[in-house]
């Protein structure tokens, strides 16, 4: 846990869901870690976390065939040092018990993005879509 | 990403430079496996990338796996902190060679 008080602020943003954002969404988590002074170790972490859960949007819940305009919108909000980090999209509804990383001694390919974030946030949440989206995944990490 | 690719010998050195997303496995897989194809042993120097998410570390398995195949080895250089740590995350440091 951190010692330093981090400012409270939320922020969002859309993007396209193709692979080609994932660049982008690093970007904007990188700015947003900037302005919350968090220390580079963890923004690093945070940003794996992020664009794995992003790259589950593109892979998953699209398996890669989004129509072109599509969007998924990321929001990242800190609150009393709380860091919470929201995910909504359209794509096929996810199954929260469907969603297991691979046994990690049990080496191929695939199947560590899930273990990734589980294994740098405190909690994965898995929430009820409100219209228009369909799935709403809520990442939190104390700061 | 980009990359350059060096021959020494019986060694052939994959340089990757940028980032290492699912953007660009494919590119990442087009420009190694071909090398490891040719049976040479390969080096893959990794100085140049900051950043591997869960794609990357798949390509660098993959890589791993198809060099035994091919009874030669896929040595891993000069990672940087970063991608070290991603790497110790999914416990590959004893799988993979790292140099």
């Amino acid at each position: 846990m951190s010692e330093i008080a981090h400012q409270d602020h939320i922020e969002k943003k859309a993007f396209l869901v193709n692979s080609s954002s994932l660049k982008d969404v690093r970007v904007f988590c990188r700015e947003v870690f900037e302005k919350l002074h968090i220390q580079e170790d963890l923004k690093e972490e945070l940003v794996l976390a992020i664009a794995e859960a992003a790259q589950n949007i593109v892979k998953h819940a699209f398996k890669n065939s989004a129509s072109p305009t599509e969007l998924m919108v990321v929001q990242i909000s800190c609150e009393n040092n709380k860091l919470q980090i929201a995910f909504y999209d359209r794509g096929t509804p996810v199954d929260p018990k469907k969603v297991k990383h691979r046994e990690i001694d049990n080496v191929k390919p695939g199947g560590l993005g899930t273990f990734f974030i589980q294994e740098i946030m405190d909690a994965v949440e898995f929430k009820d879509g409100k219209k228009p989206w369909i799935n709403h995944l809520v990442l939190t990490k104390q700061l | 990403m980009s990359y350059k690719v060096t021959e020494e010998g019986n060694i052939s050195t994959v340089h990757l430079d940028g980032e290492i997303d699912m953007d660009v496995t494919e590119k990442a897989k087009e420009v190694i496996f071909p090398v490891i194809d040719s049976g040479k042993e390969v080096h893959l120097n990794l100085s140049q990338v900051q950043y591997m998410d869960s794609s990357g570390i798949s390509v660098l398995i993959e890589s791993h796996q198809r060099a035994l195949e091919k009874n030669t080895k896929v040595i891993i250089k000069d990672v940087s902190k970063s991608v070290l740590k991603v790497i110790m995350m999914a416990k590959l440091e004893q799988i993979l060679n790292l140099e």
